[in-house]
């Protein structure tokens, strides 16, 4: 009977553990990874390339992690980075600090129809956030049809410039990461919106605010979106609305779920997730630096994420 | 769910809110400055698309051989397929190009633009024949898959000229014509520059563009094969895919110089990716000339760059087709012998031709 019983206990209970902190191990192990076997990563100058070339992603599966927590899904922040890019070449000229918050408020409100649709029509998330997701980038595409250099210097420092040596695009991450850490851990908005999802006619029957909240969730995460669009437009030094955040949505889906944040909400990981988007940023870039075909990547990619799925599937029963 | 929802007020909301977004979006804009607007005057002398003779094959096929009876194209309706969205500089100028030819000869023009979905352009087709196309201009977005098109052309007798890309079929049966540039000749000629720019050795790195697509193979398989037989010393170290974009490019270079500092040379097989490696060395304080690139396009921005000595040459895909694909449909029309293989002859930027070509840039 023991012999039954005790490695299966022992088998869960790591399942859990792997769960939980699976992402952690992945990271350490593809840096050791890259320690051995990649030339020049152990320079300040790759670390800064990754963590410029992680920021938007992360800033976006932020904001998304935020929406899955309430059990939902945001399938247009990369239509809504598009907004963003246009909207920027649009108003650059009343000056760079307008220009960047116009389009943080489009992101908004973009977002705002979304929660909009969500909690005021119940139409699915999913189907909400899709039409968003065709509409804006069409929106985006009549704003400003094709790609636009921007000359303003304020917003190339803001890409390719840093503080103390850490480029302005991972500061700015790094601020929202602490920011959406505490509205989560410490703030009543926080504790509602993982309540919401974890049962929303219980959060409802208790009286919560739940339209409110998922119209706050939605328009946070376009609000975020669009700060990554701002960011991408100024790396890029320009506004391309065709190309920016195509399928930006998937990586950050996968690096909230690789994170361990449930689909099914009720539960969110911040740090998880800043794991996950690091994760799948340095899972690209090694198969990049040791020149394997593209298509290498998405398959490991797709490793990865249902290795996430398969040891967050029994989530449900616990 | 069976609660009650205030439909009514926050139907008002949501049209509230999507008439602010527009509003905002558009409202009172700015941009950086307007006098940059592109000042294109629909193509001087030395923009035009000219015939290589020798690369074009001496097939050709006449109304008679195609089993269509002779026409005037001036009373013709043409049909115009666009296969991407007019959102890069080569898609707006071809389909600008189709468009001016049009008008200069009076012909009624009906267009369609299938952004980058093969079977949206598939039923793009069929609807302009619908529409009464009675001669048909295509890109097609991939060169397979049309034979429900060409059997309902052939049925209707509408001649097809395809440009830019071919479609797979037989000339003179299926369509009347292809008109576009040599996308291996293209990679050969890439090859030459920067085995002349790198003066024959060195380790260089190549921006393929979206994979599976028939421009990247043939832009890859010139280029290799030209540096394999002339410059042995040239060696390839990092093939990665930028997708044709600007971002792509960019990402990947910055990549590229982590991992392989003393990178001598970027092939980039579009010019928004060569535009991307240009930021991404700019950004990693590398000086114009460090590493040499080389494009092809030949768009207005990337031969900006070799002016500021950062692209050292942009091997042309000239995009303007109206011109000689009117030109073939009227021939056709007249009963005259129509060349099935039209190989345009593409130019070449460098530092010695930059500044005066610029203006033929687009």
């Amino acid at each position: 009977m023991r012999l039954d019983t005790l490695p299966r206990v022992d088998g869960e209970r790591a399942l859990h553990l792997l769960r939980d902190y699976g992402v952690y191990v992945g990271v350490t192990l593809i840096v050791l990874f890259n320690i051995a076997f990649t030339p020049h990563f152990l320079s300040l100058e790759n670390f800064r390339t990754q963590a410029v070339q992680v920021a938007p992603v992360l800033i976006v599966a932020l904001g998304m992690a935020l929406v899955i927590a309430t059990g939902g899904i945001d399938l247009s922040v990369g239509s809504v980075m598009a907004l963003s890019a246009a909207v920027i070449s649009l108003y650059l000229g009343y000056g760079p600090i307008v220009a960047v918050l116009i389009a943080i408020v489009v992101g908004a409100l973009a977002g705002t129809i979304n929660g909009v649709l969500v909690a005021f029509f119940g139409i699915q998330a999913i189907i909400a956030t899709l039409a968003m997701m065709i509409g804006g980038r069409g929106l985006a595409l009549v704003l400003l049809p094709q790609l636009d250099g921007i000359r303003s210097p304020g917003l190339r420092a803001l890409g390719s410039g840093s503080f103390l040596g850490v480029p302005y695009l991972v500061w700015i991450a790094a601020l929202l990461v602490v920011l959406v850490a505490f509205l989560v851990r410490r703030t009543v908005f926080g504790r509602r919106l993982v309540a919401v999802g974890g049962n929303r006619r219980a959060a409802e029957l208790s009286g919560l605010p739940v339209r409110r909240v998922l119209l706050g969730v939605y328009a946070l995460c376009g609000a975020l979106a669009a700060v990554a669009g701002v960011l991408v437009t100024a790396r890029l030094q320009a506004a391309d609305p065709n190309s920016v955040g195509v399928l930006i949505e998937l990586s950050a889906i996968t690096a909230v779920v690789v994170g361990g944040t449930p689909l099914t909400g009720g539960r969110v990981r911040i740090a998880g997730t800043v794991a996950g988007a690091v994760l799948m940023q340095l899972l690209v870039a090694t198969l990049i630096k040791h020149d394997l075909p593209p298509s290498w990547t998405q398959m490991a990619q797709t490793a990865v994420i249902i290795a996430a799925v398969y040891l967050a599937r029994d989530r449900g029963r616990t | 769910m069976n609660e009650q929802h205030p439909i009514r007020p926050s139907l008002l909301t949501t049209v509230a809110v999507c008439a602010a977004l527009t509003l905002v979006a558009t409202g009172c804009a700015r941009g950086e400055d307007d006098a940059a607007a592109p000042a294109s005057d629909g193509g001087g002398e030395g923009q035009a698309q000219v015939l290589d003779e020798a690369a074009s094959g001496d097939e050709t096929c006449s109304a008679a051989d195609h089993g269509i009876e002779g026409f005037d194209l001036t009373d013709k309706k043409v049909g115009f397929s666009q296969s991407e969205a007019e959102s890069n500089p080569f898609r707006i100028t071809e389909t600008q190009s189709i468009k001016d030819e049009a008008e200069e000869r009076g012909v009624d023009l009906i267009t369609s633009n299938a952004q980058s979905d093969f079977a949206q352009q598939i039923s793009d087709v069929q609807d302009l024949m619908s529409q009464g196309a009675e001669v048909l201009i295509i890109a097609p977005l991939n060169s397979d898959g049309w034979k429900p098109v060409l059997d309902a052309a052939e049925a209707d007798s509408v001649p097809i000229i395809t440009v830019d890309r071919p479609i797979n079929g037989t000339a003179c049966a299926d369509f009347v014509t292809f008109i576009g540039s040599d996308f291996v000749e293209q990679g050969r000629r890439a090859a030459d520059q920067m085995i002349d720019t790198l003066g024959g050795e060195g380790e260089i790195a190549i921006l393929l563009g979206a994979p599976g697509n028939n421009v990247t193979t043939d832009r890859t398989d010139g280029f290799v094969e030209r540096i394999e037989a002339e410059a042995p010393d040239v060696e390839i170290v990092f093939e990665q895919s930028g997708d044709f974009t600007r971002e792509g490019g960019q990402s990947v270079t910055e990549q590229l110089i982590q991992s392989e500092p003393d990178i001598d040379g970027i092939y980039a097989q579009n010019d928004e990716m060569g535009i991307g490696a240009v930021t991404a060395l700019n950004g990693a304080g590398k000086e114009p000339g460090d590493v040499a690139i080389v494009t092809v396009d030949g768009t207005e921005a990337a031969v900006e760059h070799i002016v500021d000595g950062w692209i050292s040459a942009v091997v042309e895909s000239n995009p303007r087709f109206g011109p000689l694909a009117f030109e073939a449909a009227e021939a056709f029309g007249a009963g005259e012998e129509v060349g099935t293989n039209l190989i345009i002859t593409d130019r070449e930027y460098d530092a010695a031709n930059a500044e005066e070509e610029l203006s033929n840039a687009y």
